[in-house]
């Protein structure tokens, strides 16, 4: 060993050591393994966040791996003289001892490993999560318990005390005998051979931490106290090039600019140095040592050793690729778990089906041979992977769930399943919707699949503690999740970093849009609503300040950065009892603890994850079913309602879907116009239409065309039919990828699944090949083969297993028909949980559209939850005689009032007077006044008599000056007022008006509407007793403003005006590979879609993404019977007034218009006959930031040329078949990145 | 110390250490093995553009001290200078004189 096999870096923090590393693990692993080394560590700070992904980097690298972990240390309940004194308590370290490097010994079948684990969880257990959870540190008294092995001569972890350690501060200062006190304590304090002296230089200036001078007291400190040397570089970045990086990670940790910033690395000298700068490091901290070549030679042999003792052997030492499940006894089965799933499955089988299935038999009939068969067939596969006990594992899961009374569906592919159908896990059955089991598993997967299940949002921190409590402590965690920078974090810390003003950065980060930080100068060039920025970096550049033009080069290179880690928001690590060996653990924000490791970590270290995700909808439900049963008596039980409901799909076709799960964005409710679905088979192929994959292969249309009668049904082969048939001929579902595959080539279902996973991938090649040869082979013309393939490869990986959607459907269904036959209750639901993409406000205007009262705060009705009430009569109720029910506001939408004080007033009510709120409910003064101006006090005025206004200057007069926000009952004027009052009207009773308001004089109006609306939006963000854009009215009636609800009876292409707040904007990917954004606005009469094309997006500018009401000048297109969406022009925002046009721009900018609408139609024409279109002066196209590389990729058209041969470039296919030639403008239905449907996670 | 930034060429050895230099039309030749280390700079307010990929040089800069006598004068006086090395640039400037000598240049100006 020793010089000539290469030097190993023994102290290595990668990017995932957040706001610390800066190189990815691949980075660095690639770049020691050119220079030859044969091992590489990674000793993230506080953690092994970056291991798993070490480990996996140096095993395709060729490397051993070695892992550790940087730790701050502290010398508390260790006596100076290196006894181990009695245990302290307390978080924060008293003596803290500075930073070390802790190496897990290898080849030891896992023991160094777990001592690692077991000491990282220990250095954690004194934080509590969070940011002010303090941070972490280990007593070196535990570390050296965790460093002690059965065999003294074997410690299970190194210690590396080097020069971010107490000792390596004291040499630096030059305090040498207090450094060799410390390092004899350390020795004294560890397991003999544990300890190592770490010397670093970074050949800083002499005199500085980090100097060759430094090394050298370091090296002549090991000597003294014989204890080994090993050579390090203490590595931050791969390349000389990561340090200006480092520099600005430092300042966004310490929250600091760069200037003001004191701890600096003192150069840029921290990168993965080769074997030859190293040893040349070694030999000039020989010679400045005066030791000569021996002590050089001996410090890299130390270094070598100390490589060998830790080499980690993958599989033994971490549990590589082992998967482990809880122990058999755990989930309540002492034989086999095979026989035991076996048999549950039998039982379940027949609950699920009853006709089906008596005693242990299934029927004779085809149906029940068919359900026999499928369970055998599953059971086979199950049972040769060895599954059987995650299988019953999520099983119990689920039964836990249900049995505590919690909604819960199992989503996405474990729909496929037979056997989940009939352990209750999924409750869609397969064989009805034709789901294909090796969409979820097959033998050629070795993974552990993945079932994911759904509960109510509201409760899923309850469902995780019941399961922390029913497998044990030991046994669970919670898994992370690693938050990296995008493009308006990382430009807010880089600003930071350069010492710019919050709010100048701030209004830069607004602009920006979802493009990938390290193409911010790309985007500069591209981006019209970066157009003002990229002004001022010129204009800032020729006048020499450069200092926006680092703020973008220092924004790309936080790019992706990790920032931390935070509980992930639905990963439940279920494990063996050892499973606390495998993982280090650390508190989360709800205080349950956290696995270090994230979801790309959980096959390779062999963890079983549970996704249990909190759904929104779901407790929306569950609440809405409450409130019914509370006002009405009545019990729904949902799973009796039939699925075929007329009304619930008349109410879908009329597109007012707002609230309704995945059907209520802009886009799905344009789709849901065109599609106008009749039957739940719909709403599947609905959701699934509504994905990249389908709207990218351009399938929607196709589709729709078909499905109305007005395109033939076509198939590229007959033998395709059955498996095209249900979709009229469009692939929309993994399953019939699957089955093409299968039909063509005889691959089986199996292999058909593997393939679809690689396309898109590196073996899509290879997948391809075998496609062509066999279905060759078998007959097919090249023709159809060529179409077939392009719609694999077009759908390939990104399309939707039809499971997925079939999941998906059930609760849109139910959220459907709710709004339709218990609107009132329904809202109250939505307002209560908040489930959708859309701000409430946009709720409470569906609610003012609907005719169901919105009630506002009133502090004697009014409770912790938004309640229906009956209303006998209301100004908005179109009959006011006759009552109805509508929704009252709950104190919790009022921003600054506590919990504690939602308590108090509830349990106070009903109250008589001011005196009796402050007294009994004592509410802050601020949240007195602030409940005064919503207007919850009303009730207490008396009638007549003084206004809102007048009750809220009382107020704030009588608080002036104490400026307290202490509650009003504790303060003493307080009471003496009170007393005062009650002593002069002592005998006035209960039922009489309140004195001290009734003493009020009038003097002031009640507030505005404008005022008001003004009030809600600040205290509630609701506007809840008129809409927003009243205000504007006057302004808007003068422009000529059209109203969404009018839009419908609009002609196609009529020019119109439109104004409203901002509730959403898309951008979602386009077969052009253009961006196109679409903006909804509400003006409250309803939502208007507008669509921004290249041109209206350079005509909008700036306000593009920044803008909040807006006014919107476009061409209406209808979309289907009962769809209408605007084409945009330009846009305006209504808050900046010397911007917006005149009063008469409609009639003075006809002509303009005319010419516009000229150019759209030429180029629409040119787009129908196959030509590029370039209009003279046509502005430069806006690529869709995809979040991969630049320029965008975009997928293949299927079957059609595609749009702009130059905006695709390098097409796979050069010939595709001219199927078609009928080209037309990107598909105008949005669908917003899939992530963005999926129901929003617990916040 | 007198501080200066003179631009000199500078001759090294395959291992990239220094071997001689010129410097105001004169010739010098390093006499003794040299110092190195890496100075830190101000870049976020020195720089225009601190672009990833960029490389080194950009955080620190090489100095080197060297003691350097006349190439043809083998007996004269030993020199202390340092040196700076941009490795973007791959210029070399001298930064500092160190007193001792200080005194002679000036008189020998």
């Amino acid at each position: 060993m020793g010089a000539g096999a290469g030097f190993t870096h023994l102290h290595v923090a990668s990017a995932f050591g957040a706001h610390y590393g800066v190189s990815w693990p691949e980075e660095l692993a690639q770049a020691a393994a050119a220079d030859g080394a044969d091992a590489l560590a990674c000793t993230d700070r506080d953690g092994l966040y970056g291991m798993a992904k070490h480990v996996q980097a140096c095993l395709n690298a060729g490397l051993a791996p070695v892992v550790g972990v940087d730790l701050a240390v502290a010398w508390d309940g260790v006596g100076p003289d290196g006894q181990v004194a009695v245990p302290v308590t307390g978080h924060a370290p008293q003596h803290p001892a500075g930073r070390v490097v802790v190496l897990a010994r290898g080849g030891c079948d896992g023991a160094g490993y777990r001592a690692l684990c077991r000491l990282i969880s220990d250095a954690h257990a004194h934080t509590t999560g969070g940011s002010a959870g303090g941070s972490p540190y280990v007593r070196v008294a535990e570390l050296a318990a965790h460093a002690s092995g059965e065999d003294p001569a074997e410690p299970l972890l190194y210690v590396l005390v080097g020069p971010g350690s107490e000792v390596g501060q004291a040499m630096a200062a030059r305090r040498y005998t207090q450094g060799r006190t410390l390092l004899r304590r350390w020795k004294a304090v560890l397991p003999a051979g544990s300890l190592r002296v770490e010397v670093v230089s970074h050949l800083s200036p002499p005199g500085q931490r980090l100097s060759t001078a430094h090394a050298v007291r370091m090296l002549r400190a090991s000597r003294d106290t014989r204890v080994p040397a090993v050579l390090t570089n203490a590595v931050r970045y791969a390349a000389p090039d990561g340090a200006a990086t480092a520099d600005v990670l430092d300042a966004a940790r310490t929250l600091s600019s760069l200037e003001a910033l004191d701890d600096l690395q003192p150069n840029g000298q921290g990168w993965l140095k080769p074997g030859a700068a190293m040893e040349q490091i070694a030999r000039e901290i020989g010679r400045d040592s005066g030791e000569g070549a021996d002590a050089v030679q001996e410090l890299l042999q130390q270094t070598a050793e100390l490589t060998d003792l830790c080499r980690m052997d993958p599989g033994p030492d971490l549990g590589w690729m082992r998967p482990v499940v809880p122990e058999a006894s755990v989930i309540g089965i002492s034989g086999a778990p095979e026989r035991e799933l076996r048999n549950r499955s039998l039982a379940g089988a027949r609950a699920r089906y009853p006709h089906l299935v008596s005693g242990g038999r299934f029927a004779a009939t085809h149906e029940g041979r068919e359900l026999e068969q499928r369970m055998e067939h599953e059971l086979g596969i199950i049972e040769r992977l060895g599954f059987a006990s995650y299988f019953l594992t999520v099983a119990e899961v689920v039964r836990m769930i249900e049995g505590m009374g919690v909604r819960v569906s199992a989503r996405g592919s474990g729909a496929s399943s037979l056997v989940n159908h009939v352990l209750r896990i999924s409750n869609v059955d397969p064989l009805e919707h034709e789901l294909i089991f090796e969409r979820f598993l097959s033998q050629d997967r070795s993974t552990l699949p993945d079932i994911d299940v759904d509960v109510e949002s509201a409760r899923r921190h309850e469902v995780y503690r019941a399961m922390f409590e029913r497998f044990g402590a030991e046994r669970t965690t919670l898994m992370s999740m690693q938050n990296g920078y995008r493009v308006r974090g990382a430009v807010r810390d880089a600003g930071l970093a350069l010492g710019m003003e919050s709010d100048q950065v701030d209004g830069i980060a607004k602009q920006m849009w979802r493009f990938s930080a390290s193409s911010f100068r790309e985007a500069m060039d591209r981006m019209p609503e970066l157009r003002g920025f990229a002004d001022r970096v010129e204009s800032g550049r020729r006048q020499g300040q450069q200092q926006l033009d680092l703020l973008v080069d220092l924004t790309e290179r936080l790019d992706r950065l990790p920032r931390h880690i935070s509980m992930h928001p639905c990963g439940v690590i279920l494990g063996d009892a050892t499973l606390l060996d495998r993982t280090p653990v650390q508190p989360s924000g709800i205080g349950l603890p956290m696995s270090q490791f994230d979801k790309h970590d959980m096959d390779p270290m062999g963890m079983l994850k549970l996704d249990v995700l909190g759904v929104r909808m779901q407790s929306t439900i569950a609440y809405t079913l409450q409130e019914i049963e509370r006002t009405t008596g009545e019990t729904v039980d949902l799973e009796q309602v039939p699925l075929d409901d007329p009304a619930t799909y008349e109410m879908i076709r009329t597109t007012h879907t707002l609230g309704c799960f995945q059907i209520e964005s802009p886009g799905q409710r344009e789709l849901i116009g065109k599609m106008a679905p009749v039957e739940f088979n719909d709403l599947i192929i609905d959701i699934s239409l509504f994905r990249p994959g389908p709207m990218q292969s351009d399938m929607v249309r196709p589709f729709l065309e078909q499905r109305h009668g007005w395109g033939m049904t076509r198939y590229p082969h007959p033998d395709l039919a059955p498996v095209l048939a249900e979709t009229h001929g469009v692939t929309v579902f993994h399953e019939q990828v699957l089955r093409m595959f299968d039909v063509m080539t005889g691959c089986g279902l199996a292999r058909a699944d593997e393939f679809r996973r690689q396309i898109g991938g590196p073996g899509e090649q290879g997948v391809e090949a075998f496609f062509r040869r066999e279905a060759l082979a078998r007959g097919y013309s090249l023709e159809v083969i060529d179409e077939v393939w392009g719609t694999l490869h077009a759908f390939g990986s990104f399309g939707f297993c039809k499971a997925h959607g079939a999941a998906f459907a059930v609760p849109t269904y139910y959220s459907a028909w709710l709004k339709t036959h218990h609107p009132e209750a329904f809202l109250a639901g939505i307002f209560e949980h908040d489930p959708g993409m859309y701000p409430r406000r946009l709720m409470v205007a569906e609610a003012r559209r609907m005719g169901i009262p919105v009630l506002p705060v009133d502090v004697n009705v009014s409770t912790d939850r938004f309640r229906l009430e009956w209303v006998p009569s209301h100004p908005e109720l179109p009959d006011g005689g006759q009552g109805r029910w509508g929704v009252r506001m709950a104190f919790t939408s009022m921003s600054g009032l506590s919990g504690t004080e939602i308590k108090r007033l509830m349990a106070g009510q009903p109250y008589t007077s001011l005196a009796d709120v402050r007294d009994r409910a004592r509410p802050t003064r601020r949240n007195l006044e602030r409940l005064a101006q919503l207007g919850a006090l009303d009730c207490l005025l008396p009638p007549g008599g003084a206004s809102r206004t007048d009750l809220v200057h009382h107020l704030e007069l009588q608080h002036a000056g104490t400026g307290s926000s202490a509650p009003l009952g504790h303060h003493p004027d307080g009471r003496r007022r009170r007393a005062g009052s009650r002593q002069v009207d002592g005998q006035l009773s209960f039922a009489l008006p309140d004195t001290e308001t009734a003493a009020l004089t009038p003097m002031f109006p009640s507030p505005s509407r404008d005022q008001q609306v003004r009030t809600e939006l600040d205290l509630t963000a609701m506007d809840t007793s008129a809409h927003l854009m009243e205000s504007h009215r006057a302004y808007l009636d003068a422009l000529g403003v059209t109203a969404a609800e009018d839009l419908l009876s609009l002609r196609s292409q009529s020019r119109v005006l439109v104004a409203g707040v901002r509730v959403a904007t898309q951008t979602p990917p386009m077969r052009s590979g253009k961006r196109v954004v679409f903006i909804s606005v509400d003006d409250g009469t309803g939502c208007i879609d507008a669509s921004f094309f290249t041109e209206a997006q350079h005509q909008t500018g700036e306000m593009l993404f920044s803008a909040r009401l807006m006014l919107i000048e476009g061409t209406t297109r209808r979309t289907g019977p009962k769809a209408i969406s605007l084409q945009a022009i330009r846009a305006w925002d209504l808050h900046r007034p010397e911007t917006l046009p005149n009063p008469d721009y409609l009639d003075s900018t006809r002509e303009q218009w005319r010419a516009w609408l000229r150019r759209d139609r030429q180029a629409a024409a040119a787009r129908r006959a196959g030509q590029p279109w370039d209009a003279p002066g046509a502005l430069p196209d806006v690529p869709h930031h995809s979040t991969g590389g630049w320029p965008v990729k975009v997928g293949a058209a299927v079957g059609v040329p595609p749009e702009n041969p130059d905006a695709t470039g390098g097409q796979r296919h050069s010939s595709p078949p001219p199927r078609r030639a009928d080209q037309h403008r990107p598909v105008p239905v949005p669908h917003p990145e899939t992530w963005e449907l999926l129901p929003a996670p617990e916040r | 110390m007198g501080v200066f930034t003179q631009s000199v060429a500078v001759g090294r050895s395959s291992a990239g250490v220094p071997e001689q230099l010129e410097w105001n039309g004169r010739t010098y030749v390093v006499a003794a093995e040299p110092v190195r280390w890496f100075e830190r700079r101000r870049w976020w307010a020195e720089e225009r553009r601190a672009e990833r990929g960029r490389g080194a040089g950009l955080v620190d800069h090489e100095v080197w001290r060297v003691q350097v006598r006349l190439a043809r004068a083998p007996r004269s006086p030993l020199l202390t200078l340092d040196i700076s090395h941009h490795l973007d640039s791959g210029r070399w400037r001298l930064i500092q004189i160190h007193d001792a000598v200080r005194q002679d240049l000036r008189e020998s100006a």
